[in-house]
């Protein structure tokens, strides 16, 4: 899976063929997910409440970013840090890559960052000849065997521990045992000198308080506290969406986190950083960078439907509960984010040409807005994109080929007008019954042939409201 | 100064410099404190709940619980927090008598990560989630809980708080803070958990009155 931003999202092609093995594996992590969730949010007879709470928060911030952003940046060139402002991801990346120059970096650790994802920093790094490595478990094991992740939370869940075991055992020459406990005995082990090594850290941030200029960063390996303790610098690239005014709403957005994620009522380790070190033998890093990521954010927040993903808080829920993900799997989605809010994230970020499948990429069932802890309305937002698609609006012009919108606006009238709608379902059986054969519709003219080809249709029997009327 | 991105945020919202911002909405309130027996017996359950020990130890057994934890653990090498609370229960008299070697906290890195064990004293605790919130300064270093393979952290039952909302209150201004709930964990291989990834494989936390100094 490319790392950068892709000119075309593939959706269609992949998931018509998927790996052998995907879904079943991402399913064993979905459901686990979304068992826990359920476990802890029995446990919050107030949840409702917590999440009505999380989402005017997130849209109060949003409405009013300039304000935090600014307040927030302030705060933390007091503590002593030092703030960048990236307009688009090649600057993001020059922003990070002239840093390491300026300290005669030779080896970075990175914890887990969507945001590093977003603008190809790995392969900047190396590019540039410096040693950068992934400490998460699952994103080791994946940089190890060079593919994407397959879920949010767990990257490397495709891969079993026989494969990872002979991955170990090939890229460092060693004899590694298929047993998830010895695996990751091993990866401590190699990670530890790396830490130990490594002349800069970079992490991402899961919030930054704009009150305090305070980066919160959650983990439950401990290597993000690794990666902001031991090196002597530390780089955070964090999307400008990541802001929370104060420490009250921390309060709440810090209980939605991890219960709507893991199911956890709270991550193993949460870091609060706020400037580099104060004082000498304190550890943590001695210098700060703060990278702050816009990357066409901005642009998307014109729009005041499509604006609101941004309340998203990256937990992975929607991608649990959502069947069309449960089936294909978070390669499918062609970039570093997936699921649900990956189909609204990818099309709005990427525009609708590159990501033109993704606003179809869904059944709008409406388990995501169900689970979602800050109550993004994906479904709608996945209906706003398939209009803008068809018929355009301020924010672009309509991206569909002219047939399909023709149909769509046919069928809009159609279904818009109930007396049509009407007369159509009388007239149906009667010419339904020129083509019907044995029960079955097993021809029809182009373009509908291309359905009929795989699947024949039964008979026209009635419309639901003579159905209803007989049968009562 | 210009900056693009604010200037760019700016004209999508159509917001200028001078403009206002509405209060901030409320937030969800704090969680009540129970009584404190509650409190710290669903403290000790919630760490055991995320496969951490906890145990309630007087400061008169401090010796006996510590050499429990030096035989269990095989520790030889320890480091720990310059805290007026461990020094008064004579943390590090007691692991030198047991034939410990300490390590200074600021000794460099690599020479803390074949330290076995690292000590500290919780600045706050949290029962509802099993959660320990430690500060950081000169005599408090944030690699003592991270690096060493075993973290033993003291709390003293005035460290209890009822909910995130009085912990922020006091540690808002702080430069640093970090919440530690449980051992290091992963699930990355097939889902199993898996603890001692990168931070300590075991966590002790023993509830303890502290001496007055």
């Amino acid at each position: 899976m490319s790392q950068h931003p892709p000119d075309y999202i593939g959706f269609d092609r992949y998931t018509s063929h998927v790996p052998r093995g995907i879904a079943a594996a991402v399913q064993n992590a979905t459901r686990r997910f979304a068992t826990n969730r359920k476990a802890r949010i029995a446990e919050m007879p107030h949840w409702e409440d917590l999440r009505r709470c999380g989402s005017d928060i997130r849209l109060h911030t949003l409405r009013h970013l300039d304000y935090y952003l600014e307040k927030g940046a302030a705060r933390v060139t007091e503590a002593g840090g030092h703030v960048h402002w990236a307009l688009d991801a090649a600057e993001a990346r020059q922003i990070v890559l002239r840093i390491a120059q300026d300290h005669r970096v030779t080896r970075v650790v990175k914890a887990k960052s969507m945001a590093t994802e977003e603008i190809g920093l790995n392969e900047a790094l190396l590019a540039a000849g410096i040693d950068t490595m992934e400490t998460d478990l699952g994103e080791y094991i994946i940089q190890l065997a060079g593919t994407g992740p397959s879920h949010i939370i767990v990257p490397a869940v495709h891969l079993r521990k026989e494969e990872i075991a002979a991955l170990f055992s090939e890229k460092l020459q060693i004899h590694a045992p298929p047993d998830p406990n010895a695996l990751t005995a091993i990866a401590r082990n190699v990670l530890r000198e790396k830490f130990l090594q490594a002349d800069m850290g970079i992490s991402g941030a899961n919030f930054f308080v704009a009150e305090t200029g305070t980066l919160v960063v959650v983990s439950n390996e401990g290597n993000a506290r690794m990666c902001t303790t031991i090196p002597d610098l530390h780089v955070a690239v964090v999307g400008i969406d990541k802001v929370v005014p104060d420490w009250e709403s921390l309060t709440v957005l810090l209980k939605l986190l991890p219960r709507s994620a893991t199911g956890q009522k709270i991550t193993a380790y949460t870091s609060f950083i706020t400037g580099p070190r104060r004082q000498e033998g304190e550890n943590g890093p001695r210098e700060l960078h703060l990278v702050l990521l816009d990357n066409g954010r901005s642009k998307v927040l014109q729009d005041p439907v499509g604006g609101e993903m941004f309340k998203c808080i990256r937990c992975g829920s929607c991608l649990n509960t959502c069947p069309v993900y449960q089936n294909v799997g978070g390669f499918a989605y062609g970039w570093f984010i997936s699921g649900p809010i990956g189909a609204i994230f990818s099309s709005q970020m990427l525009g609708a040409k590159a990501a033109r499948e993704l606003p179809y990429a869904s059944t709008l069932c409406g388990a995501c807005a169900d689970v979602c802890p800050v109550r993004v309305p994906i479904p709608d937002i996945l209906r706003h994109l398939r209009h803008r698609m068809a018929e355009g609006d301020a924010v672009g012009g309509p991206t569909l080929p002219q047939p399909v919108r023709l149909v769509a606006r046919l069928t809009g009238w159609v279904l818009g007008n109930s007396w049509i709608y009407r007369t159509g379902t009388r007239l149906a059986p009667f010419f339904m019954g020129l083509i019907t054969r044995n029960h079955r519709i097993s021809w029809l003219p182009w373009p509908l042939s291309r359905w009929t080809r795989v699947r024949p249709l039964p008979e026209f029997n009635s419309g639901f409201r003579t159905w209803w009327r007989k049968t009562k | 100064m210009t900056n693009p991105v604010i200037d760019s945020i700016r004209l999508a919202l159509g917001r200028t410099a001078a403009s206002g911002v509405a209060p901030r909405p409320p937030v969800y309130p704090a969680r009540a404190a129970d009584g404190p027996d509650q409190e710290l017996a669903r403290f000790l359950a919630e760490v055991k709940l995320v496969s951490g020990s906890a145990q309630q130890v007087a400061a008169g057994e401090i010796a006996s619980a510590l050499q429990v934890l030096v035989q269990e653990q095989q520790v030889r090498k320890a480091v720990l927090w310059q805290t007026p609370g461990l020094t008064r229960l004579g943390v590090g008299a007691i692991l030198g008598r047991l034939g410990v070697e300490l390590v200074s906290p600021h000794a460099d890195k690599h020479t803390l990560a074949t330290c076995d064990l690292g000590v500290t004293e919780a600045d706050f605790a949290l029962p509802e989630t099993g959660t320990i919130a430690l500060r950081s300064s000169a005599e408090k270093p944030r690699a003592v809980s991270v690096v060493p393979r075993v973290h033993l952290a003291l709390v003293a039952p005035s460290a209890f708080r009822a909910d995130l909302h009085q912990v922020f209150a006091e540690s808002r201004g702080d430069p640093y803070l970090v919440f530690i709930t449980g051992p290091s964990r992963t699930s990355d291989i097939e889902l199993v958990l898996t603890l001692g990834v990168h931070g300590p494989k075991n966590l002790h936390v023993w509830v303890t009155d502290m001496p007055a100094g």
